[in-house]
């Protein structure tokens, strides 16, 4: 050990007192670490928000992890988990919303699951193609907490932050309508169809619309509701006219309102408030048809030209159409058809009212028997000569032949007359032939031989007739002229005051007066003495004071 | 060599920066923690042992094990990967890994980020706990794994560097993007706390209780 050094003859290191710190510091850490460990803890537990399930009819799109849910596509939290009900029909999804939508988590807030919906009217959700299904969702207005909901299974068709007011359709037909189908005032579009149910008993379709406000005010109960979807193409009098709402009604179908009189006093239709669905503007705008009467007709002719829909017209006014029509044999082997129609009597307004007051106390039928005692018939007229189209009239027949009407379980059982173009034609064909039956050659030939006899006897009384008529008329003036002074001498003789005439006159009219006179008192005796003329005559010289003694003594 | 002697034995002590050796005859055990001593040579401390050891490993240690709870239930890394978006904890990710058929990566994941962290946690307890009660148990086994701690705690940063990574080098927008989750920082501190509890742990003390036949 020569070479190593003597422990010793080492250096002593420089030794100093250590300073006084905080010997205890380094505990900071480990506390420093749990507080931010809690820090974090807490802060993810108080970030988030309630657990919640909603149940869906299917999770088709769903992951669960992955889809979120949303209000107003902001995120508000997120399905952690998907699962099936314990029906085992559903499935349920465990949503964690986060802490500041809690809100979101009220007994009447919607879910639903945005999936990408492409209808004719637009596509929604178009978003949901790449990223995949989420839910939505519509905060409800309830301050009372939930946290399991029924999930929709579309989106519903107004969600709560829009003002407006739903109505309710009724109609037979949806059309080409959809949900999500435009609803326009005045082609402007102010709402849509929210939901399309067809009735349970598969004979209506019930619509629910959503009109915004403040448009939902110009919903009255004189308001009318129709279907505008595709073209409204009419022919008429003023041509051919071509009508649609917008070129995506055309496509999508759409509905369209309007106040029907806008000067009537009207209130404002209540949420809810139903309507019916016309099927297209005109039928919307014609005064409601009240009374609905079925009629029925049977025609021995050709109905060509009739179909269902066929308008019965009285004089011009629609009364109503045909529903049916039905071929028939019957014993005299005659084909015959039975048409039947529904007629609204009260288009005809106040005819039918007065109609109906004039006919107070008596049945429909018998009112019916009044009108067709005056010659109320059906008759088949053709209404447009081009396409062949005929309707059915009502019209008077004052030269019909009476008939009884048989009434039909309410039914009004109208008699027809042969229809107006047949019968036109058939009168047409007789007059043809009647006017082919006269012999115009012979009338010509005969017309000519009468004339060239006319014309010899015209010659012959020119020529001999004439001289001998100038004679008579000179023999005529002679005699004339005769004449009158016969009548002068006459003249004088009769108007001579002592002339023979005059004298026998006034002797023959003096000896009249005394006839008279006598026959008086012959009438005054029998008046008073009537016995008389059986007894002859009585005693007295006086005929009048025996009168009066007679009449005292009888008293 | 039958005598198997500590430098304090001796009474001496070598400064760690210029190797310069001293006597120690007046720096005690018993204040070792109030005096400090410097080599005259280089003015570097000069200790026995790395003072407070035990304490200072067993703060860090601690503070680590309550990093480790929220590191592996908070999120740890959001990815959008058109059309779906993630945000996984360590575990959901080894999940997803493993459920798509990547095993391989799913257990390197769970290896490396569950098991290693945790795994240094209990290494680390253990040695405190073996030598704050003077064990005689196995030191050689026990400076082993300490050697592994050592070793490991270099690549243990390796998780948040791929989150870092992936980060700044996944910006697609919509289409695909990385974004680190809440759960990261708990994660480095667990990693930083576990490297500083195994700096702090002097490994002289697993030797310090061994009876003088035995060392070596």
């Amino acid at each position: 050990m020569a070479d190593a050094p003597r422990l010793d003859d080492l250096p002593e290191p420089n030794v100093r007192k250590h300073r006084r710190g905080m010997p205890s510091a380094i505990w900071i850490v480990p506390v420093l670490a749990v507080v931010a460990g809690l820090a974090l803890g807490v802060r993810t537990y108080l970030g988030k928000g309630p657990t919640i399930h909603i149940t869906f009819e299917s999770a088709d799109g769903l992951d669960a992890g992955k889809a979120d849910v949303r209000f107003k596509n902001v995120p508000v939290g997120r399905v952690t988990s998907i699962g099936l009900a314990d029906d085992h029909l559903h499935v349920v999804a465990t949503v964690e919303l986060t802490r500041g939508a809690a809100a979101l988590a009220v007994k009447d807030s919607r879910f639903w699951v945005e999936r990408p919906r492409i209808g004719v009217g637009g596509v929604s959700g178009l978003g949901t193609l790449l990223s995949g299904a989420y839910i939505g969702v519509d905060v409800g207005d309830s301050e009372e907490k939930a946290d399991d909901f029924t999930g929709l299974e579309k989106p519903p068709g107004v969600t709560r932050d829009q003002r407006g007011t739903r109505f309710r359709l009724t109609s037979t037909d949806a059309g080409s309508l959809a949900v999500r189908s435009p609803v326009y005032l005045k082609r402007v579009t102010v709402g849509w169809v929210t939901e399309m149910e067809l009735q349970p008993d598969g004979k209506t379709v019930k619509l629910e619309v959503f009109v915004q406000s403040p448009w939902d005010k110009d919903v009255t109960d004189h308001t009318v509701f129709w279907n505008s979807s595709g073209l409204d193409v009419a022919i008429d009098a003023n041509g051919l006219r071509v009508d649609a709402q917008s070129l995506a009604t055309v496509v999508a179908g759409g509905i369209a309102f309007e106040v029907r009189d806008p000067g009537a006093p009207s209130a404002v239709a209540a949420e809810g408030a139903s309507f019916p669905l016309f099927t297209d503007r005109a039928h919307a705008m014609t005064p409601p048809d009240g009374v609905h009467v079925t009629a029925k007709l049977r025609f021995r002719e050709t109905i060509r030209g009739l179909a269902i829909g066929t308008p019965i017209d009285l004089q011009g006014i629609r009364l109503g159409s045909i529903d049916d029509i039905k071929p028939g044999y019957d014993a005299r082997h005659e084909l015959y058809f039975d048409v039947t129609a529904s007629v609204f009597p009260e288009r005809l307004g106040a005819a039918y009212a007065s109609l109906v007051a004039e006919n107070v106390g008596k049945t429909g039928a018998e009112t019916l028997q009044t009108l067709v005692g005056r010659g109320l018939r059906a008759q088949i007229r053709t209404g447009n000569l081009l396409t062949g189209q005929a309707y059915v009239a009502l019209a008077w027949f004052p030269r019909a032949k009476p008939v009884t009407v048989v009434a039909d379980a309410g039914a009004w059982v109208i008699p027809t007359e042969k229809g107006g173009a047949d019968e036109l034609q058939e009168q047409v064909q007789d007059i043809v032939a009647k006017i082919d039956k006269i012999p115009f050659d012979a009338i010509g030939e005969d017309v000519r031989g009468a004339t060239g006899a006319a014309k010899g006897l015209f010659t012959d009384l020119d020529q001999k007739t004439a001289p001998e008529m100038v004679k008579t008329f000179v023999q005529a003036q002679g005699a004339l002229t005769a004449m009158r002074q016969v009548i002068t001498s006459l003249g004088d003789n009769v108007a001579a005051p002592d002339s023979a005439i005059q004298q026998s006159t006034r002797a023959a009219l003096e000896e009249l007066d005394r006839a008279a006179y006598s026959l008086r008192s012959l009438a005054d005796y029998v008046e008073h003495h009537p016995e008389s003329l059986l007894r002859g005559r009585a005693g007295g010289p006086e005929p009048q004071g025996s009168t009066k003694e007679s009449r005292k003594g009888s008293r | 060599m039958s005598t198997l002697l500590r430098a304090r034995d001796l009474g001496i002590i070598a400064c760690d920066t210029c190797e310069l050796v001293m006597r120690t005859s007046d720096v005690g055990h018993a204040h070792e923690d109030e005096l400090v001593a410097a080599c005259p040579r280089c003015g570097e401390p000069v200790r026995h042992r790395k003072p407070n050891a035990t304490a200072r490993a067993w703060a860090y240690l601690i503070a680590a094990s309550a990093l480790y709870v929220p590191a592996n239930m908070l999120v740890i890394m959001k990815t959008v990967q058109f059309p779906s978006k993630r945000a996984d904890t360590i575990w959901s990710g080894v999940v997803f890994l493993w459920s798509h058929g990547t095993w391989d990566l799913a257990i390197l994941v769970f290896t490396a980020s569950i098991v290693v962290p945790m795994l240094k946690i209990i290494a680390l307890a253990l040695l405190l706990v073996t030598s704050g009660q003077s064990s005689r148990w196995r030191p050689r086994a026990r400076t082993r794994i300490y050697r592994a701690l050592e070793a490991i705690g270099h690549w243990s940063m390796l998780d948040v560097f791929v989150v870092a990574l992936l980060t700044a080098v996944v910006q697609l927008g919509r289409f695909a993007s990385v974004s680190p989750g809440p759960a990261i920082l708990p994660f480095m501190g667990v990693v930083v706390l576990t490297i500083l509890a195994s700096a702090s742990f002097d490994p002289r003390a697993i030797w310090d209780h061994e009876p003088e036949s035995t060392r070596g």
